[in-house]
């Protein structure tokens, strides 16, 4: 029995715990998680398409545009744009005001005019899909969301499930009465997690992608592909990736350890969170510090009404290079898999007091 | 000389937290077939769960045949365990119950499925062998169960009440199958409430009490390390009410009991040897004893004596 041997035997058990990974009933709501941010950006996608398609009938152009100046009469700019998509009216009793807007649209930007007492005092324009924007609320989802919460819950729920979740189901026994080392066992099971992990928060994470890009500019995306778009991609789906090795080696531990999977949960998750204002040596044995740093786009600063906690909790560590975070994960990853493999090999069945 | 292989517990002790499984237990298992007997909650169970390697020790140790069941990889290829967990992992049909264990046993996937077949056809499930095991009726799953711990034709075969739920051909099919391993010199160590089988079937029998043992070996010479409980014998002979008088005479016969017909005679001694002298006085005396019949040799009687219920 050499290692070849038991690489067999680790795949073969991948191979049958893989429908358990992807479908077990105990872990159907991580299809939620991972598909959860899609939400917003198909719905920001379909709300932009409709606007357009609503709004291309009455749309200015930008000649129209430029004839306009603040100081003129709510008639006369009426009168040089036409009917505005959007309008109103309100009443300011106390200062004897009246104040009206109107929104027109220029087949890219909604511009939102703003009249006081008749005559045009503010002229605002605002990119009905911006671009770089959209990319920064993917990067900030991503880092705030996907990867601190949904990747981490969604792990949780895939790999405490492969022993845990037998332990309760009481067939763990037909696994440790296999011909097989305990350790291929353990390796069996969590590349069976990794696989369905990777293909669920990958899948996700590739949905979420295109859905920042589907309702652009095509000319923009065009430009985007041709530039850094296929380098960000890889690197977003690295990052989702990484997580999910990591966290997955972490749960499959701890389901081996522990019986209540929400007490591990919370103390990585705080530990986690708190990594930015670790000492240095201690950030480098997080996941997250090392899968944030594989993240191509930076997310949105915080601004000054943001809270003190908030901020603290949210803020990255000090980057770590691509390679090294990648080194840093699978380190993680091994010494967890080092410590469960020492585990499993004391693990008893004691259905009794599940 | 080449030493016999065995299933050896040297001194091994388990708890569960406060709870006591077996306590200091040194036994040896040779080949052939072995019983474990005692009441539920007796240890039974931790014993095949420790010589499975499903639990370990947590004083002392375990072997089977000189491998401990700390490796699995090399114990559980010559190893198979029928246990009574009835579950089965989510969703699996009976057929790749068993077809499972061979490919991680290493045979190729052909040979794998020639081998499950075989043992399913043995258990007589072939039938329904393409069926999701959780739909399956106890007996049915007992079946497969069993059909798993043998398809790899293991040297020792642990069975934890293996006999339940089988219809009366495939219990006897599966004693026969039993008593031909222990012709090979493999190991059957089983547990059983049925314990007139256990009686027919067993060279040996282990008598677990309160998770430690209480005797151990052939069920006869089992049953005399019992002495504070007398030996009973069964007797058909003429003129049974003289007999009984002359035997109730003899200090050692302590009851002797006429049957109905007047022709038979139930007889408990403390002492089997000087009641076979005594019979044989009887008997030159032309008494005419047309039998003498052991009434108490069997696990049923050890088993009452056992929990505490007297022999019948």
């Amino acid at each position: 029995m050499n290692f070849a041997f038991r690489l067999r035997q680790a795949l073969l058990i991948a191979r049958l715990e893989l429908s358990r990974a992807f479908f077990s009933k105990r872990a159907f709501w991580v299809y939620g998680l991972a598909l959860f941010p899609m939400i917003i950006f198909v719905g920001h996608g379909l709300d932009v398409t409709w606007k357009r398609q609503r709004w291309a009938a009455t749309s200015i152009t930008r000649e129209q545009m430029d004839r306009v100046t603040e100081g003129q009469t709510l008639e006369e700019v009426t009168q040089k744009l036409g009917k505005p998509i959007r309008q109103g009216q309100w009443e300011d009793d106390d200062n004897k005001r009246v104040h009206a807007w109107r929104s027109y649209y220029d087949g890219k930007r909604r511009i939102d005019l703003d009249f006081t007492n008749g005559l045009l005092t503010h002229i605002r324009a605002q990119e009905l899909a911006d671009f770089e924007d959209d990319r920064t609320v993917l990067a900030t989802v991503f880092q705030y969301f996907y990867l601190r919460l949904a990747i981490f819950f969604g792990c949780l729920g895939i790999f405490m499930n492969l022993f845990r979740g037998e332990m309760l189901d009481k067939t763990l026994h037909y696994w440790l009465l296999g011909p097989a080392r305990r350790e291929t066992l353990l390796a069996g099971k969590y590349l069976a997690g990794v696989a369905a992990s990777v293909v669920i928060f990958g899948v996700g994470t590739a949905v979420c992608f295109y859905g920042v890009l589907w309702y652009q500019n095509p000319a923009e995306v065009q430009a985007y592909w041709a530039g850094p778009g296929a380098s960000h991609l890889f690197w977003y789906l690295a990052a989702s990736s990484l997580a999910c090795i990591g966290y997955g080696s972490v749960f499959v531990a701890a389901g081996l350890l522990v019986r209540n999977p929400i007490v591990p949960a919370a103390l990585l998750l705080v530990w986690e969170s708190i990594n930015g204002f670790l000492p240095a040596a201690l950030q480098k044995l997080s996941v997250l510090y090392y899968v944030q740093s594989l993240c191509p786009v930076p997310p949105v600063d915080f601004d000054e009404d943001t809270p003190a906690l908030v901020k603290m909790l949210l803020a990255p560590a000090e980057p770590a290079s691509a390679a090294m975070a990648v080194v840093g994960v699978m380190g993680v990853t091994a010494l967890v898999l080092l410590a469960a493999g020492r585990t499993i090999r004391r693990t008893e069945i004691n259905y009794g007091t599940e | 000389m080449m030493s016999v292989p065995e299933v050896v517990f040297h001194n091994a002790s388990k708890f569960y937290g406060e709870v006591l499984g077996v306590n200091k237990v040194s036994l040896r298992i040779p080949p052939g077939i072995t019983a474990l007997v005692g009441p539920n909650g007796s240890g039974k169970t931790t014993l095949m769960n420790l010589m499975a390697g499903l639990i370990l020790p947590d004083r002392g140790s375990v072997t089977v045949r000189g491998l401990s069941p700390r490796d699995p990889e090399k114990l559980m290829r010559v190893l198979g365990y029928a246990t009574q967990y009835d579950a089965a992992p989510r969703g699996v049909t009976g057929f790749d119950f068993v077809l499972t264990g061979l490919l991680l046993w290493g045979h190729a996937r052909a040979e794998a499925e020639r081998r499950a077949w075989k043992a399913i056809e043995r258990v007589s499930l072939a039938d329904a062998a393409g069926r999701k095991i959780a739909a399956y009726s106890k007996g049915m799953r007992q079946r497969i169960r069993l059909a798993q711990a043998i398809a790899h034709d293991p040297e020792v075969v642990v069975l934890d009440e293996p006999l339940n739920g089988l219809d009366p051909l495939v219990r006897a099919e599966t004693i026969a199958m039993f008593r031909e391993w222990a012709a090979q010199e493999r190991h059957v160590i089983l547990s059983s409430h049925v314990l007139q089988e256990v009686d027919v079937i067993s060279d040996r029998v282990i008598l677990i009490s309160n998770g430690m043992i209480v005797a151990e070996g052939q069920v006869r010479n089992v049953r005399d390390e019992i002495s504070e409980h007398p030996s009973q014998f069964l007797i058909r002979c003429r003129d049974a009410s003289r007999v009984a008088s002359l035997l109730f005479a003899e200090k050692h016969v302590t009851e002797v009991r006429l049957n109905e017909d007047r022709a038979g005679l139930l007889v408990l001694t403390r002492n089997r040897e000087e009641f076979a002298h005594t019979l044989g006085r009887i008997a030159v005396n032309d008494y005419e004893i047309e039998s003498v019949l052991p009434a108490d040799d069997n696990v049923d009687s050890l088993y009452g004596y056992l929990i505490g219920q007297g022999g019948r």
